[in-house]
């Protein structure tokens, strides 16, 4: 049994369809990388997959199952979170993923206790347990969200962008706490980057979204020339440095139409900008046109 | 005029039975104020509720009736609110404003003694009713049961809402529920220190809290103990040496917080010491 199984899946969001047709599946204690533009619907995956956003096409079983919010199996570390700002002891925020949902006051069984020290010390945050999240570094807060996500051992865990705004040596342990999760519980587990390098040793699985459509497999039959170009309607080369990096050249052309507009699209903006990819580049510069003078006007 | 004699007093005793509870509901809500960053929206229910007061007087009915309503309303309104959280406090400020206008229409319409307004502004204290008694800690006990009853989806939703809507749980709900306690909050606040002081007890000994330990529910307990030692010792000043309750009262909060603030920088500039 596969841990996600889309067949034939379409997404609309506000009635704009952000992809169409995957079929895919993740198998459990694989990891999978999900890789693709800014706004092309890699978090959209994710939230589909938790039953936040429902399919406007085709079907999707979780664990044999519709999706459905608030599945017990299933762990999320969202990109989005405000752990700078919180005076909250790391291990309190732990405990929270074990028991956050019920109700009452709740006390500190010994069940959740051994659960967020275990938790905490697979994500190798023993030594900051108890200091408040606004006081860490990013790597080490990461490695909390990680153990606030897992500590109830899901057997599937979805993790938004966990390396964005991380260093390089911290995006290392990062991912070696994947991998090391991922052995050690047998879950399965769905990474949104934007860089395939760090996760490229790990990786079971790639998940590349553009234009509109998904494209899945072994990193070799995915991550190819011949695959992304046709996947993004132009060339694109990719070239091995004598370390192995891949360095993909041409993917940035989707976005290299000069703006209309004074100032770049910046957050929100830019995911619909990119949501809106047209099947040509030309269609997608019109796009741009059209979005801005309707929002001048 | 002995002390003994003064506690037993009725209204003494009614203001100190009064800003128990509602020291203990304001100080608990409070920490979730803060831990949500909704001190202007407490802000601006506290002024909605001025409004619904003038307006119950213009009435003729109870000022309690008008801030029961129009606190009420507020806060499902600003619950609702919206999903950006400019929207947010947009939201706010409209309910703000709007309320606000209505208060100077009813009060201009009112020809009669302003000295009702004069309290809901600052507070009536001393001039509690065994009524007034029952009704504030009725409502601060529902407020406080209420609150138990939420405290652990309300905690994960307020630090980590992606994730717990993701875990089943309604932001949408539970932010509707807590505003309506806000709302029941405010309103028995506003008896004991008046619209413009409500922040003495519903976001300073929070603060003040929040600085002190890192683990919710000490924080929570400490904001409620912080609010009712200082309403306690604030009556007792006013009692004793004279000068309004709502004084002292928001000058210990007040004092409170910034000798929390000073212990934390404190203690942070000892850690650095001892590394260098």
């Amino acid at each position: 049994m596969s841990v996600i199984d889309f067949r034939d899946a379409s997404v609309a969001r506000g009635g704009r369809l952000i992809w169409r047709e995957a079929n895919l599946t993740v198998e459990p204690g694989s990891i999978s990388v999900v890789l693709g533009p800014n706004g092309a619907g890699k978090s959209t995956l994710l939230e589909a997959v938790l039953g936040l956003v429902p399919l406007s096409h085709g079907s999707l079983r979780v664990f044999d199952e519709p999706p459905a919010r608030g599945n017990a199996r299933v762990g999320y570390l969202p990109q989005t979170r405000r752990d700078h700002d919180l005076r909250i002891s790391a291990r309190e925020y732990v405990g929270l993923g074990f028991d956050g949902t019920r109700f009452g006051w709740g006390r500190d069984t010994s069940t959740k206790t051994r659960a967020v020290r275990d938790a905490l010390a697979l994500a190798g945050a023993t030594a900051f347990a108890d200091r408040p999240l606004y006081a860490l570094s990013g790597g080490q807060r990461q490695r909390v969200a990680l153990a606030h996500a897992s500590v109830f051992r899901p057997a599937l865990l979805l993790l938004d962008e966990p390396l964005a705004a991380l260093d390089l040596a911290a995006q290392g342990e990062i991912v070696d706490l994947i991998n090391l999760f991922r052995d050690t519980t047998g879950a399965a587990v769905v990474v949104v980057a934007h860089d395939l390098n760090p996760l490229a040793p790990i990786v079971d699985q790639v998940l590349w979204i553009a234009r509109r459509q998904v494209r899945s497999g072994p990193l070799d039959d995915v991550v190819n020339e011949a695959v992304l170009s046709e996947l993004y309607g132009h060339a694109i080369e990719i070239v091995v440095t004598p370390r192995g990096r891949r360095v993909i050249v041409g993917l940035e052309e989707e976005f290299a139409h000069p703006h209309p507009h004074p100032h770049p699209p910046t957050g929100s903006r830019a995911r619909t900008t990119a949501g809106r990819v047209g099947d040509h580049a030309d269609e997608e510069a019109h796009a741009h046109f059209a979005e801005y003078f309707e929002g001048d006007a | 005029m002995s002390l003994s004699f003064l506690l037993s007093l009725a209204f003494v005793q009614h203001a100190f039975y009064a800003v128990t509870a509602v020291s203990i509901a304001s100080g608990a809500v409070g920490y979730f104020v803060v831990l949500r960053r909704q001190a202007f929206a407490a802000h601006a229910i506290g002024h909605v509720g001025f409004a619904g007061a003038a307006g119950a007087v213009l009435l003729g009915l109870s000022p309690v009736v008008g801030l029961l309503g129009f606190c009420l309303l507020a806060g499902v309104l600003i619950g609702l609110g919206g999903a950006t959280l400019s929207d947010r406090d947009a939201v706010v400020g409209v309910t703000l404003t709007a309320a606000l206008g209505l208060g100077v229409l009813f009060i201009s319409l009112y020809s009669g003694y302003a000295d009702a307004t004069y309290s809901i502004l600052f507070g009536q204290i001393l001039g509690v009713t065994w009524g007034d008694v029952i009704l504030v800690a009725g409502v601060s006990l529902v407020v406080v049961a209420a609150l138990s009853l939420i405290y652990r989806p309300l905690l994960f939703v307020s630090v980590d809402p992606s994730s717990a809507q993701a875990r089943g749980l309604s932001e949408r709900t539970l932010s509707l529920i807590f505003m309506s306690l806000l709302a029941l909050t405010t309103v028995v606040a506003i008896q004991i220190v008046g619209v413009l002081l409500v922040f003495s007890l519903l976001v300073a000994p929070a603060a003040a809290a929040e600085q002190l330990t890192n683990r919710p529910w000490r924080a929570l307990a400490l904001s409620g103990a912080i609010a009712l030692v200082s309403s306690w010792l604030g009556l007792f000043f006013a009692v004793w040496w004279g000068g309004p309750v709502s004084f002292w009262i928001t000058a210990l909060v007040s004092g409170t917080y910034v000798g929390a603030r000073g212990r934390d920088a404190w203690r942070a500039r000892q850690r650095a010491t001892r590394v260098a």
